[in-house]
């Protein structure tokens, strides 16, 4: 071979990989990328993949509701300090500053196979990859009598924020003043393990100062407080003692609606003026009938290092609807930041790149115990390779030692942030 | 023959050195932006926080201010509410990506 020859054929070969190259990016330009649901993982993923990408992925986002409205803070919506106005966000940033296109409808059922969604409006999309981060579904059956009650409004779930919170806010005010508002908490894993105690907090405050003859009954199906306990129960001792009563190890089994009394597994039946009800809950609707739970029929596992669904190729699941890492909690932030490994994960896949080996995430959630005053419980969790987890560091995170009003300060600053970082 | 091997040698050091690297460089600097994500839920989309957002705005700072500052953070030298917790959860050599990707250039 002479010299000529041989740079010719290493320019050839050259071109090919170049052609290589080139090909893993028009597969990043090409693919067709859906996210289905804009809550805290959907909308972050969207944005994600469009800044990620360098704004060359082509991402459709497809939400059903016409604004975000945050559960975050929610419970001082419910609590009477705050107007749900103040927690809705709106979607249109998305597609004005980041390119993404947002299809208002809802997702009823995914073809794994021919890689197609079906909308309720009776469209057809194709997918190349599908982001699901549906939230979590309420498992009105566990409770007997429940979906009847709560259909009626006699019992209020206000758990996904909207409508429900403001209704739950105007039955307590429209509670007798001598009257019981009753919280029930599943057993974990359920969203925002320290969201039922904040609530009875915001809760017993609107008591506080509007009918203080008034109660607040948290029965909770876990043994003690699933989270933040000894500064939740500080909290109650020294602001609400005679208003909030904790009773942990009761199951709510059942409902009567017409006389409103709860029926528990071991314990005496209980009758309350206001029902916030939790069920147990499970992944999103959408999630399960497709399905990607395949941890106890109930969570969806995923492959963290991207956050593909083990049952399915190239559906990745965020947020609420996975089976959890070890302390790795069911919430706003840990959804984000699920969305933006995955996110990074699809970029460069798509790009034919390897998958970042060492992604990590973090947490932080505040809690109102009144209108001011917060405490918050942080953690950091980096991927294990030998376990294929998240695992959170030694040392790191930790709880407030007490509430403060500067993390009253933080905590509406870390709300504004997040909403923007997701949705902004 | 000869000049087969050299070329399938050239070729696998093309794509052991060039071609990854060129690769590697896009993929590496996408590891760093993700990383520094991990900040913006608090502190703001690459940094930039909601002004007048009641969190501390970090995107005045330069990089080697921000190092010092999560540096301080982490062993404790400063005091904070939910920083001092984050910053021991990561590496020294991360707390650096993160200073790089976000502080002023
Ligand atoms: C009272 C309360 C307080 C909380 N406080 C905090 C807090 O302080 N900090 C924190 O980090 N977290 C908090 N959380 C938890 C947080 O709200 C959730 O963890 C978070 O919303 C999960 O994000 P997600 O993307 O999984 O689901 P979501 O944010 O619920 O988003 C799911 C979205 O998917 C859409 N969707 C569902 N099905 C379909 C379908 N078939 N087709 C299309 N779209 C669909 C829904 O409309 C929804 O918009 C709180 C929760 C509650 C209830």
């Amino acid at each position: 071979m002479d010299r000529r020859h041989f740079i010719g054929q290493s320019a050839a070969a050259l071109g090919m990989l170049a052609g290589f190259s080139g090909q893993a990016r028009a597969n990043l330009q090409k693919a067709e990328i859906l996210v289905i649901g804009g809550g805290y993982g959907g909308a972050t993923a969207a944005k994600y993949l469009r800044l990620f990408s360098n704004n060359t992925a082509k991402v459709t986002l497809i939400e059903p509701n016409a604004s975000f409205v945050s559960c975050p803070l929610s419970n001082l919506v419910v609590g009477g300090s705050r107007t749900i106005s103040e927690i809705t966000s709106p979607y249109d940033n998305l597609s004005k500053r980041h390119g993404v296109k947002i299809i208002q409808d809802s997702v009823t059922s995914i073809d794994p196979v021919k890689k197609t969604v079906k909308l309720a409006s009776g469209k057809t999309l194709p997918y190349d990859k599908a982001i699901v981060s549906p939230g979590v579904a309420l498992m009105m059956n566990s409770i007997e009598g429940l979906a009847q009650a709560n259909k009626a409004g006699v019992t209020l779930q206000a758990w996904k924020a909207g409508p429900e919170t403001v209704a739950l806010h105007k039955q307590l005010a429209s509670m007798r003043d001598g009257g019981t508002f009753a919280i029930s908490i599943p057993e974990a894993p359920y969203r925002c393990p320290p969201g039922p105690y904040e609530r009875a907090c915001q809760v017993a405050n609107y008591l506080k100062q509007n009918k203080t003859k008034s109660k607040v009954l948290i029965l909770d199906a876990n043994q003690d407080v699933t989270s933040k306990g000894a500064l939740f129960k500080k909290v109650w001792a020294e602001q609400y003692s005679g208003i909030i009563e904790y009773l942990p190890k009761h199951n709510v089994t059942a409902v009567d609606a017409k006389t409103k009394t709860l029926k528990f597994e071991v314990q005496d039946d209980i009758k309350a003026d206001v029902l916030n009800l939790l069920p147990a809950m499970s992944a999103g609707e959408i999630a399960v009938k497709t399905g990607l739970a395949n941890s106890n029929g109930r969570w969806v596992n995923v492959n963290f290092l991207n956050f593909e669904s083990t049952a399915q190729k190239d559906i990745h699941v965020l947020g609420d609807s996975i089976q959890i890492a070890p302390a790795m909690p069911k919430s706003g932030h840990m959804a984000n930041q699920h969305a933006k490994v995955a996110a990074a994960a699809i970029v460069a896949e798509l790009s034919g790149w390897d998958v970042n080996p060492a992604p990590v995430l973090t947490n932080t959630c505040y809690s109102f115990v009144n209108e001011r005053e917060v405490v918050h419980v942080a953690s950091v969790h980096q991927y294990n390779t030998a376990e294929k987890t998240f695992k959170t560091v030694p040392g790191s995170g930790g709880l407030s030692p007490a509430p403060s009003t500067l993390e009253g300060v933080y905590a509406w600053g870390w709300a504004h942030n997040i909403w923007a970082d997701s949705l902004g | 023959m000869k000049s087969a091997l050299l070329l399938g040698a050239i070729l696998s050091l093309i794509t052991a050195s060039g071609f990854s690297q060129a690769q590697s460089a896009d993929a590496t600097k996408l590891y760093h932006r993700s990383l520094a994500a991990t900040c913006a839920n608090c502190h703001g989309t690459d940094g930039k926080g909601v002004v007048d957002g009641g969190m501390p705005l970090i995107n005045n700072l330069t990089s080697e201010q921000m190092l010092t500052q999560l540096k301080a953070f982490k062993s404790g030298a400063r005091e904070g509410t939910i920083m001092p917790q984050l910053a021991k959860g990561y590496s020294d050599e991360q707390l650096e990506i993160i200073a790089n990707q976000l502080g002023k250039k």
